[in-house]
């Protein structure tokens, strides 16, 4: 990668009152790219997010944002991100408009290039007809759109975005995706943590998957996958009574699975699993290529969190 | 000029302003909610207390009833209307409607946050000052020009007690928790600051204690202006409440950031 690096991190730690959230973390990412943070709850995604926005202090360790230390350069830095948070924070005593204009106001853009870059935004996000209404009024796609827009309101270097889209419908997602692919080819660099697959497969450049505050791997989606899920998947569907000679079968063939839910999914190159073909035979079987859903499942295991 | 305003733009009272930009637009946006009781209820209090019950009461000094309450009343109303938007007000800002975590991802910091609700705290109480000043005079209670510098004078107090009651929201774990605060604090100062009586006939303790509470020199200072009896002390109280501000607006700035950025 030629491009230089944004954000950085060397030993990153934090620590809640006794509880470790992220534990010595080391992580790059460089300009222009979007770059995803990927993990269970608890893994320590959110914790990352608020220590390079400067709203929680670093433990121990070190990050710097376009080259500032987060613990001492904090305006210069807030200065260069424009933040989506998870918790909607849509100001419930202001209008759309007023919204974008008392966020302008908090960055010290004067008052008319505030007013026409707001415009621009709600124009961007399909927000235009909705300038003078409540945000209450609004569907939770558009308080979404409506947030990024306000985190654009500056003209930020980098987005740091906060499970952008959990909750939101299927239109809704990939309107935002769209508008978020534009902000990528104009250059802005993106962060962006999320449990959806599709979302960071879609839109990520890079990323790291992460479970119990530690990087468990790293590198563009395709590498991933062929890493830890390889070409195939080979999904069976069977009864946990039956499990037991399945599993046993894979385990003399030395085939990767796992097993989730009522599920067992086989890894593998496509031609290992032709072979293998005779343990799921008479099964519900559904075949398909690897993708980073399986990636995540393999390294972060199959028990419930929270 | 363009250095002094950048300058400016770099400092706390700007960072405040801008937080206090926000709860003007909020308030304008819905100003017909609050309006009517703001008027209406200093010419209640005024006319039932003032000539109802300063009928039975007669005169204080030189001052009738009325002329005595009405400053007292003008203190008051500026401690409620600072408090109540610096308690309530400021606490369903912060918790509910996570109108300070928004901000947070700005260059605005805690302790912005807390001097500009400050400000606007006391630019609340500065109003309602006003207002029962204008509804004073309209009753015949105001007989000197220097009544006028009662509305500053609100403001000063609206910065004391806005300050001290942000001490509370930086640390309420509910919005319960406010509820005490106007029980135990707010309530019972109201009644011993020399709003509705002298505090000569008091016992010499809480006397005492009396003057070390924000409103005591507040209703003091304010009743020297409407009146024009001034005095020197008038600056003594001045700088005591002033003090009082001083020293709650860093305790609070303290709570805050502990609050909010952990």
């Amino acid at each position: 990668m030629t491009q230089p690096t944004v954000i950085k991190s060397k030993d990153l730690t934090k620590k809640y009152s006794g509880l470790l959230a992220v534990d010595s973390v080391d992580f790059s990412v460089y300009q222009g790219e979007c770059f995803g943070v990927l993990g269970p709850n608890g893994a320590g995604k959110t914790s990352i997010m608020k220590m390079v926005c400067c709203v929680s202090p670093v433990t121990s360790g070190d990050l710097w944002v376009q080259g500032k230390n987060v613990m001492h350069d904090q305006r210069a830095v807030k200065t260069t991100l424009g933040v989506v948070s998870q918790a909607d924070s849509l100001d419930p005593d202001l209008n759309v408009m007023q919204n974008l204009l008392a966020y302008g106001r908090f960055f010290n853009l004067p008052r008319k290039q505030a007013s026409e870059r707001a415009w621009a935004a709600l124009d961007l996000f399909q927000l235009h007809d909705k300038a003078f209404q409540a945000p209450d009024k609004l569907s939770g796609g558009m308080r979404r759109r409506l947030m990024i827009g306000r985190a654009l309101l500056h003209e930020p270097t980098i987005l740091v975005l906060d499970e952008p889209t959990t909750g939101l419908d299927p239109q809704s997602r990939h309107l935002v995706w769209d508008r978020l692919r534009r902000l990528k080819d104009q250059g802005i660099t993106i962060l962006l943590t999320t449990h959806y697959m599709d979302e960071a497969a879609y839109l990520c450049d890079r990323l790291m998957v992460m479970d119990l505050g530690k990087i468990l791997a790293e590198g563009p989606p395709e590498k991933l996958v062929r890493e830890f899920a390889g070409e195939q998947v080979v999904e069976v569907r069977l009864p946990p009574w039956q499990r037991v000679s399945l599993v046993e079968d894979l385990q003399n063939r030395e085939l990767d699975f796992e097993e989730v839910g009522d599920v067992v999914l086989v890894f593998g190159e496509v031609g290992r699993l032709s072979a293998a073909e005779s343990a799921w035979e008479g099964y519900q079987v559904i075949r398909r290529p690897a993708n980073l859903e399986d990636v995540f499942l393999r390294l972060t295991g199959r028990g419930l969190r929270d | 000029m363009a250095t002094v305003a950048d300058a400016l733009r770099t400092t706390i009272i700007w960072r405040g302003f801008r937080v206090w930009q926000r709860n003007r637009d909020a308030m304008i946006r819905g100003w017909k909610v609050e309006f009517g009781g703001m008027i209406v209820e200093p010419f209640v209090i005024l006319a039932a207390l003032g000539f109802g019950l300063g009928a039975y009461v007669g005169d204080i000094g030189d001052l009738t009833y009325a002329e005595y309450i009405a400053p007292g009343f003008i203190a008051g109303y500026a401690m409620f209307h600072s408090t109540l938007d610096s308690t309530y007000g400021a606490y369903l800002r912060m918790e509910s409607h996570h109108v300070y975590e928004a901000m947070l991802f700005t260059p605005i910091h805690p302790a912005d946050i807390v001097v500009g609700e400050v400000m606007w705290g006391a630019t609340r109480a500065m109003f309602s000052g006003a207002v029962v000043l204008a509804v004073a005079s309209a009753f015949g209670l105001v007989n000197s020009p220097l009544a006028i510098l009662a509305i500053p004078c609100a403001y000063l107090i609206g910065l004391t007690m806005s300050s001290m009651a942000m001490i509370l929201t930086a640390t309420a774990t509910t919005i319960g928790a406010m509820n005490n605060f106007y029980t135990l604090f707010v309530l019972p100062m109201f009644y011993v600051s020399g709003v509705f009586f002298p505090l000569d006939h008091l016992p010499e303790s809480v006397r005492a204690l009396s003057w070390v509470l924000p409103l005591t020199p507040a209703a003091a200072l304010t009743r020297g202006l409407v009146t024009g009896n001034t005095s020197w002390f008038m600056v003594l109280w001045a700088l005591e409440l002033l003090a009082f501000a001083a020293v709650s607006l860093l305790v609070a700035s303290y709570f805050m950031r502990r609050r909010l950025v952990k």
